[in-house]
């Protein structure tokens, strides 16, 4: 019984984790904290939408020069990175110098702080849940 | 619609003209906006409109002024180096 409830509450955050994932501060919203979900949902889409501005969706590129590294933070944003490298990736949106450059930062940086909401969103709901099987056994 | 439409995929798709300009390095301030309400919003234990824009700007100031002061050390070794 406890090995099942175990299995639930892993499979619980590892849902938070990939709703956070997929829309950012989703996982958030599901642990019924509204005003963080809407603070992070707004900052980071400002933040991912602000680096396409300045360097244009040619900023995520999956096959060309980019490093590894800068894909993989920029995919951390959303799945959707990948849907829109997967547009750029014949090389139709060249983008050079310093908007790219500035725009890769700013995505990049983006992806990396919906990391942090992630796993921010993933410890809560395990806190949590902590918490409420602590009281509910007369633990502290 | 279509108009809107055909406005908004133009924004993302034509990239900006940003030379390699001191002011250039303004692009930074918005970034450091984003980083400081982002991780505010997961530290502050309850959000309250005052509580968390203080704590935002307060970060923000902070990260800038270490900036700064970096900024003017490195400015002046450069000096003593060429003197």
């Amino acid at each position: 019984m406890a090995q099942l409830s175990k299995e639930k509450h892993t499979l619980f955050l590892l849902f938070v984790g990939l709703l956070g994932w997929f829309i950012p501060g989703a996982g958030h919203f599901l642990l019924k904290e509204k005003k963080r979900a809407i603070i992070i949902f707004v900052t980071i889409g400002l933040t991912f939408c602000t680096g396409l501005y300045i360097g244009s969706i040619g900023v995520i590129d999956a096959v060309g020069a980019t490093p590894w590294y800068v894909y993989a933070a920029q995919i951390m944003n959303s799945p959707m990175v990948a849907f829109l490298g997967h547009i750029t990736a014949a090389g139709g949106f060249p983008v050079y110098g310093w908007p790219n450059e500035i725009g890769q930062i700013y995505t990049s940086t983006a992806g990396l702080l919906n990391l942090l909401c992630i796993i921010n969103a993933i410890y809560l709901a395990h806190i949590r849940q902590t918490q409420t099987v602590g009281s509910a056994t007369g633990g502290d | 619609m279509s108009a809107i439409a055909n406005l908004v995929t133009a924004i993302f798709i034509t990239p900006e003209q940003i030379g390699a300009e001191p002011h250039s390095m303004l692009w930074l301030l918005p970034l450091l906006a984003a980083i400081a309400v982002t991780y505010k919003a997961t530290k502050v234990p309850t959000i309250t409109a005052g509580v968390f824009i203080k704590e935002s700007a307060l970060l923000l100031v902070s990260i800038v002024a270490f900036i700064t002061i970096t900024i003017l050390t490195l400015y002046a070794l450069v000096w003593l180096i060429n003197l």
